[in-house]
C-alpha cells in the first residue's frame, strides 16, 4: 500500500513527461498526445528550446549554492555548538536565541533579507558602508553577480541553528571520559576535536550532509520572495525557480514534467552513490 | 400536530379542498424558496477583499434573499496557477474573476461559458465599456465573448506640481513629447524641496511583475509593438522597441533615475513619490487611494506629495501618446450548475451602481464608460485628471498565448536591467540589442511551441 502510494505520484509524473501538454492540451491531462521522449530529447539535445535557455546558469548556480550553503550550515552550526556545549551562564537562554532564525518561515526570509539587501537603504550596505567603512561605495546586492550572495547567506542564516541544535544533541552523547583521557594525555583542545569529537560525529555529518544537499537543491521559497516572483537573473536562477517558471509561466507542463524527472533520477542517484559512502563511513568507524 | 391523519379525517370536504391546495402551493413553490448558492473567486485588490466584496455585493443580497454567494479571495501570485488548474479539470466556482490577459488562454482551455448577443446586450454591450478593456473579452481572431469587463487599471505620470514649479517648467511643455520631457527632467533632476534633494524620475528595474507594462506605452508611442500583426512573431527587437527602450533606459544611465531605484518593485516606487524621492512617477489610479486617506488610516494625506501633485498623459512618442490599459473581467465557468444565477450576479458587478462602489474601495477604475465619468468619482480632482489621460488606452494583443509571451518578456527585459544598472557589462545601444534579439528569439520559441 505504501508502496502503491508513494509510486503512483511518480509514475504519473514520468508518464505526464511523455505528453505534449500545455494550456491547449492541459484540461485532457493524461489523455494529452503522447510524443514519446520527445520532451527529454528537446531539454537533452536541442540547443535552441524555450526549456534549454538558462539551464545552464540554474544548473552551475543550484550546484555551487548546494555545496556552499550545505557546508557552511554544517562549518558554522558544529563549531556554534562546540562552544555551546562547554559551561557558561546564560546557556539555555543563548542556545534559545540562537535558534531563532531557523523558526522564521523561508518565505518571510526571503521578503526580511530582500529589504535588507536594498543598496540606497538596505541594512547590510548601511552597516557596510556608513558604519564599518568597509567599502568605499554602496553595491548592489539584488543585481548582478552580488545576487549569488544574496540568496547564499540568508539560507546559510536560517539553516545553521537546526544544525547546531542537531550537533549540540549529538555531542551530549560522547563519553566525558574520553576527553579527560585525553586531557590526561596532554591533548590540547584542537587535538580533542580532531582526534574525539569529530569521529564521533562523522556519521551525524555524512548524514546531515545529505538532507542539506536535498534541501538546498530544490531550494525555491528564498528565491521567489527575495526577487519579487520576478526573474532573478543569471547568477541567483536555481533550477526550482527556472522549473517553476517552465511549467507555469511558459505552461510547457509536459517539459516542466521532464526535467522534474531527470532531477529526480541525478538526485536518487546522489543519495544512493550517498549511502554506499554512509554505509563505508560506518563500517570504519565499528 | 395539526396535519396529522388523524385530524385530517376530521376535516370538512371544502377544508380538505385547501389543505389540497396549499399543500399543491408549497410543492409548486418549494424550488424556488429554495436557497441558491454560488460560489466566486475573486483576486485580492484591496487590503481587505473579503469585507469589501459583502459591502459590494449586500444590495444585490438584500435583493435575492434567498441567494448565498461564498466568495474566494486568490491572491494574484498564485491565483493563475489555481485558475489553471480549476479550468483543466472542471472543479472551480460559478463566477470567476480573470486578469483581461488571461481570458484568451482560458477560453481555449474551454473552460468558459460563451455569452451571448443578448446577455451582452443586456450589460450595455461594447459600447458601453472602454473599448481597451472589451478588447480582452474575446480572442482577437473571434468573435465569440467569453467575459465581461469589470475593473479596469492603467498607467498616467504623477508628477510634484511644486517641484515643476520650482524648477520653472510648465508641466504642459513637459509632457508634451520624447524631447520636451528629457529636457525637463534634466532641468528638475536635483532640485532641493524642503531641504531634501529630489531625483527626477522613479521607475522599477528588474524585480518587479510589471516589467512589459511599463515599457508597452513607450514601446508603441514609438510606433513599435510587442508582437507582429499576424501575431506569430516577437517584434521586441524591432528598430522602434529599440529605440523605445534605449529612450527609456537612458534616464537611468544619465541619472535622472536613481540607479537603486533598478532593484525596486513598483510599490516600492510609489512608496518613494509618496515620501519625496521622486518628482515624476508612471503609476495606476490606485495611488489615489493612499494620497486621499489620512494618515491616521493609514495613508498619505498629509504628506507634502498629497498636497503637491498632479496627473499628466504619457509624453508622445514619434508615433502616439498611448498609456497601457487593463484590469480584470468576470467569466462564467462552463462547470457551473448555476449558470442564469451567475449570470445575474455577474450583470450586477458590471453594473454601473457596482462598479462605481468598487472604484469608491479600490481606486481601481471602472470599465464603464458611464460609470468612469459618474459625478460622484468625477468630484474627486485627480480621478477626474486621471480619466482624461486614459482615452488613449491600450490592451495587449488579446492571443492565448499572450501568458507565456510576457513571462518571457518579464524574464529577458528584467534581466537586461543589469546591463542598465552597470553589473553586466558596459552599458551600450548594441548590449540593450544584443540582450532584445535573445529576448524575442526565445519569445518565437514559446509562440512557436505553443501554436
Amino acid at each position: 500500500m505504501m508502496l502503491a502510494v508513494n509510486l503512483t505520484p511518480i509514475l504519473q509524473g514520468l508518464y505526464m513527461s511523455l505528453l505534449k501538454l500545455n494550456q491547449y492540451t492541459l484540461n485532457q491531462f493524461l489523455d494529452a498526445p503522447f510524443i514519446g521522449l520527445d520532451n527529454y530529447r528537446r531539454i537533452l539535445f536541442e540547443g535552441h528550446s524555450p526549456i534549454r535557455a538558462g539551464l545552464g546558469f540554474a544548473l552551475r548556480n543550484t550546484l555551487l549554492y548546494t555545496l556552499v550553503v550545505s557546508i557552511a550550515a554544517i562549518v558554522i552550526g558544529l563549531a556554534v555548538a562546540v562552544l555551546l556545549n562547554r559551561d557558561f551562564p546564560a546557556k539555555g537562554v543563548a542556545r534559545t536565541l540562537l535558534l531563532l532564525p531557523w523558526i522564521v518561515p523561508s518565505y518571510v526570509v526571503g521578503s526580511l533579507w530582500g529589504f535588507m539587501w536594498q543598496r540606497d537603504v538596505g541594512i547590510v550596505n548601511v552597516v557596510l558602508v556608513d558604519y564599518l567603512h568597509l567599502l568605499d561605495e554602496k553595491p548592489f546586492w539584488l543585481l548582478g553577480a552580488n545576487s549569488f550572495w544574496a540568496i547564499v547567506i540568508p539560507t546559510v542564516w536560517r539553516a545553521w541553528p537546526v544544525m547546531m541544535l542537531l550537533f549540540l544533541a549529538a555531542l551530549q552523547a560522547v563519553p566525558e571520559d574520553q576527553y579527560e583521557a585525553a586531557t590526561l594525555d596532554g591533548v590540547s583542545k584542537w587535538g580533542q576535536f580532531w582526534h574525539i569529537t569529530l569521529p564521533i560525529l562523522k556519521p551525524v555529518i555524512v548524514i546531515q550532509f545529505m538532507f542539506q544537499f536535498i534541501d538546498n537543491v530544490y531550494s525555491y521559497n528564498i528565491v521567489s520572495m527575495m526577487f519579487g516572483g520576478g526573474y532573478p537573473g543569471e547568477w541567483a536562477d536555481l533550477l526550482m525557480p527556472l522549473l517553476t517558471r517552465q511549467s507555469f509561466s511558459y505552461w510547457m507542463f509536459g517539459q516542466g514534467a521532464a526535467v522534474s524527472f531527470i532531477m529526480m533520477t541525478l538526485m536518487l542517484i546522489f543519495v544512493a552513490v550517498w549511502m554506499r559512502s554512509f554505509k563505508r563511513s560506518l563500517a570504519n568507524d565499528e | 400536530m395539526i396535519c396529522s391523519p388523524k385530524n385530517i379525517k376530521k376535516l370538512s370536504k371544502p377544508g380538505k379542498l385547501k389543505l389540497f391546495l396549499l399543500s399543491l402551493t408549497l410543492a409548486l413553490t418549494a424550488p424556488a424558496l429554495q436557497a441558491s448558492e454560488l460560489n466566486i473567486w475573486v483576486m485580492a485588490t484591496t487590503e481587505q477583499q473579503q469585507s469589501d466584496m459583502k459591502e459590494l455585493l449586500r444590495p444585490y443580497l438584500a435583493k435575492n434573499p434567498s441567494l448565498r454567494v461564498n466568495v474566494t479571495v486568490l491572491q494574484w501570485e498564485s491565483a493563475w496557477t489555481k485558475i489553471t488548474a480549476a479550468a483543466a479539470s472542471g472543479q472551480g466556482p460559478d463566477l470567476l474573476e480573470l486578469g483581461t490577459t488571461w481570458v484568451a488562454a482560458i477560453s481555449s482551455m474551454g473552460a468558459l461559458e460563451q455569452i451571448s448577443d443578448a446577455q451582452q446586450a443586456s450589460v450595455g454591450g461594447a459600447k458601453a465599456f472602454f473599448p481597451a478593456v472589451w478588447s480582452s473579452t474575446h480572442r482577437y481572431d473571434e468573435q465569440k465573448i467569453y467575459a465581461i469587463p469589470w475593473y479596469a487599471e492603467a498607467r498616467a505620470a504623477f508628477y510634484r506640481t511644486d517641484v515643476f514649479k520650482a524648477a520653472g517648467i510648465n508641466p504642459r511643455d513637459a509632457f508634451a513629447n520624447w524631447g520636451s520631457f528629457k529636457q525637463a527632467m534634466q532641468k528638475i533632476n536635483g532640485q532641493v524641496i524642503n531641504g531634501k534633494k529630489i531625483a527626477a524620475l522613479g521607475y522599477p528595474g528588474k524585480n518587479d511583475m510589471s516589467v512589459v507594462h511599463n515599457l508597452a506605452p513607450w514601446i508603441w508611442n514609438a510606433g513599435g509593438d510587442l508582437l507582429s500583426a499576424d501575431k506569430k512573431k516577437s517584434t521586441i527587437n524591432s528598430p522602434e522597441a529599440l529605440q523605445a527602450i534605449n529612450y527609456y533606459t537612458s534616464f537611468a544611465v544619465e541619472g535622472l533615475v536613481p540607479m537603486a531605484s533598478l532593484e525596486k518593485d513598483s510599490a516600492q516606487i510609489d512608496t518613494g513619490f509618496f515620501n519625496g524621492q521622486y518628482a515624476v512617477i508612471f503609476t495606476g489610479p490606485w495611488i489615489l487611494k493612499p494620497l486621499s486617506t489620512p494618515k491616521s488610516k493609514g495613508g498619505q494625506l498629509e504628506s507634502v506629495t498629497a498636497n503637491n501633485f498632479s496627473v499628466a498623459p504619457y509624453p508622445a512618442g514619434l508615433k502616439g501618446q498611448q498609456t497601457f490599459f487593463a484590469g480584470s473581467d468576470l467569466a462564467i465557468m462552463k462547470s457551473s450548475k448555476n449558470k442564469e444565477e451567475s449570470w445575474k450576479l455577474l450583470s450586477y458587478l458590471v453594473s454601473r451602481e457596482a462598479q462605481v462602489n468598487y472604484t469608491k474601495m479600490s481606486w481601481m477604475l471602472p470599465t464603464r464608460i458611464d460609470a468612469a465619468y459618474d459625478p460622484s468619482l468625477m468630484a474627486n480632482l485627480h480621478y477626474a485628471e486621471f480619466v482624461g489621460q486614459i482615452k488613449n488606452g491600450r490592451h495587449y494583443p488579446s492571443i492565448s498565448a499572450w501568458g507565456p509571451l510576457e513571462s518571457v518578456y518579464l524574464k529577458n527585459i528584467g534581466s537586461m536591467f543589469d546591463i542598465v544598472a552597470g553589473v553586466k557589462g558596459k552599458y551600450s545601444n548594441l548590449a540593450i540589442k544584443q540582450a532584445l534579439d535573445a529576448t524575442a528569439k526565445e519569445a518565437n520559441e514559446v509562440l512557436a511551441e505553443l501554436q
